[in-house]
């Protein structure tokens, strides 16, 4: 299930609120299923700074590369280095261990834009009825 | 007193192909040496690394044979067995050089030219009378001046290729493209590898997207990578040796048994008599115009002295346009594809400008990729990893820079080399019928992917 205290985008990134105004970053479980066993992750450098809905990085699996999205803007504090050695955790626990990105928020009130789990629940069955359709 | 109409100081790749060039246009050539002919490249870079990484890519072949459906029992790595063919190799090529240039009548004089103005080549003790000279003397490790560069176990890249017994570990200091190819060599061989580099990327010259994929490349295969780190001493510590280095986290450490400096390479013009015959100099490289002439009339220089890319083929093409020129015809040297390939597992190859450049230029560019993994002949192969990359002109679709890291990307990239000097565009190479299933059809659905859109790759939004 999506965690309840996350936020989601359209891009389906999810991000964490951390204390201090800071917020761990990731894909949500529709997106690992989308995209199959991911290989390779290309995420910005700790220092760089990021834009709310703009493109960060690009994940790449064993059948498509997709871009990754900013959820919020600030800057990367740290990068899961976990991940870049072992990019499978994206897909065995995306909402844990396969985590990519901190960012230090620079303007926390964007994260208002962003979807609730449940929202973000609708959201995802509207596109599975579109794919059905 | 011997008379030619060209002599060649130095038979590396740019002198010796200068030298048979010269000879199929019918003048009369000396070529000096004063250690093997074929150079740096054929002795002690390109071809003894390329017949090392052979040996390790069969290895990882072995490896994984098991997968393919075939059964290997045990499967060791004889180093001193992969360092007697490293030497063979480059036996057979150098006598091979040496059996074309006794074919052309080409004299080969060993020793050091001096020149001697206005018009003479001294060699030892011997004195050609000559028309014209082209200067081809190359370059050589350039010095890393550190506290404990000299302690022994610290090994330059020709030192390294002499190494007897295969090293526990090493550190490599320099992240360049002959850093990366030792670290892949000897981590494949089982060498716990770390590279220390003092920019924040791999391969500085390459497209960042590709440096990064190597970085992430690297680590996966065991090597240790410590990119913004500034070396500044090489201490001894009983049985290893310690890499001190400044980063921005303080000052680190890492240790090895052996220590390589890949720390770069500078034109070599040593008692050529440069300073008397008032040649001018950008540093220590030899400053030429378009035509590849110096200053001083009939003298032309090429390859690693000219202190720019220093890459075997370029001075190779240097070498035949500088002997054009010594002969009366005109013709200027055309840099607009300069091919680059690394050797690491999976190869790198590059042609043109990069992301970066392309951003910074102000041009308005088109950047399509497509990986390897849906490229049917990659699939089969079991080699997936990496992509093609392409950045065209937006206004007109010329190819701008082509950037390829997977499987034989260094021969993949000759048509990416082909297109720009044509000046072809991405349209031109999607429109060229290319064989399936190969893995040349990756730089076709590139080419796709810079007008309707690949065939076999759909990017998810």
């Amino acid at each position: 299930m999506n965690p309840k205290e996350y936020k989601y985008t359209q891009e389906h990134e999810w991000i964490c609120p951390e204390p201090g105004n800071k917020g761990k970053v990731g894909i949500t479980d529709f997106a690992q299923s989308e995209l199959g066993d991911v290989v390779y992750l290309d995420l910005p450098s700790p220092g760089t700074q990021v834009e709310q809905f703009k493109k960060m990085g690009e994940i790449e699996s064993v059948k498509a590369v997709s871009d990754l999205f900013a959820p919020a803007s600030g800057q990367v504090l740290e990068v899961n280095q976990a991940v870049i050695d072992e990019p499978g955790l994206v897909n065995h626990d995306p909402y844990g261990d396969g985590w990519l990105v901190r960012l230090e928020l620079s303007n926390p009130s964007e994260l208002d834009a962003l979807m609730g789990s449940d929202k973000y629940d609708e959201f995802i069955a509207q596109l599975g009825e579109e794919d059905s359709e | 007193m011997t008379e030619k109409d060209i002599v060649i100081i130095g038979g590396g790749p740019g002198g010796y192909a200068a030298a048979i060039h010269a000879v199929h246009l019918g003048a009369s050539v000396a070529v000096v040496e004063k250690d093997s002919l074929g150079g740096t490249c054929l002795n002690r870079g390109c071809i003894p690394t390329k017949a090392l990484i052979q040996s390790v890519e069969v290895l990882l072949e072995a490896r994984k044979a098991n997968e393919l459906g075939i059964e290997i029992g045990n499967i060791t790595a004889n180093f001193s067995k992969i360092m007697a063919r490293k030497t063979s190799v480059v036996n057979k090529l150098a006598s091979g050089v040496k059996q074309l240039m006794k074919a052309d009548n080409i004299t080969v004089y060993n020793g050091i030219g001096h020149i001697l103005p206005p018009q003479l080549v001294k060699v030892n003790d011997e004195e050609i009378a000559t028309r014209k000279i082209i200067i081809a003397t190359g370059s050589e490790p350039a010095p890393f001046p550190i506290p404990g560069s000299d302690l022994p176990g610290v090994l330059t890249t020709d030192e390294v290729l002499e190494l007897k017994e295969l090293p526990e570990s090493l550190v490599v200091i320099g992240g360049s493209y002959v850093g990366v190819e030792f670290a892949t060599i000897f981590n494949g061989l089982g060498t716990k590898v770390a590279i220390v580099e003092k920019l924040p990327l791999l391969l500085e010259s390459i497209d960042e997207e590709i440096s990064r994929r190597l970085a992430q490349t690297l680590l996966r295969q065991g090597i240790e990578v410590r990119l913004r780190t500034t070396v500044k001493a090489i201490e001894r510590e009983g049985a290893v040796l310690k890499v001190v280095g400044d980063t921005p986290q303080g000052e680190q450490e890492v240790t090895g048994q052996m220590v390589l400096m890949a720390t770069g390479r500078q034109p070599y013009t040593e008692e050529l008599g440069l300073p008397q015959l008032g040649i001018k100099l950008d540093g220590l490289a030899i400053v030429v115009d378009e035509r590849l002439e110096t200053n001083v009339d009939g003298v032309y220089a090429v390859g690693d002295v000219l202190g720019k890319s220093m890459l075997a083929h370029t001075a190779s093409y240097e070498g035949e346009i500088a002997v054009e020129n010594a002969l009366g015809r005109s013709c200027q040297a055309d840099y607009r594809a300069v091919p680059g390939c690394i050797f690491t597992h999976p190869e790198i190859a590059s042609v043109g400008i990069t992301e970066r450049e392309a951003k910074d230029s102000g041009i308005p560019y088109k950047v399509s990729k497509f990986p390897f993994l849906a490229c049917a002949r990659a699939v089969t192969m079991d080699e997936t990893a990496g992509m093609v990359k392409m950045i065209c002109n937006a206004k007109n679709g010329r190819v701008l820079g082509i950037h390829i890291m997977g499987p034989h990307a260094s021969e993949l990239i000759a048509e990416g080399v082909l297109a720009m000097q044509l000046g072809a565009t991405a349209s031109d190479i999607a429109h060229t019928i290319h064989a399936h299933p190969t893995l040349s059809e990756a730089v076709h659905e590139t080419a796709m992917g810079q007008l309707e859109g690949s065939i076999h790759f759909q990017r998810v939004p």
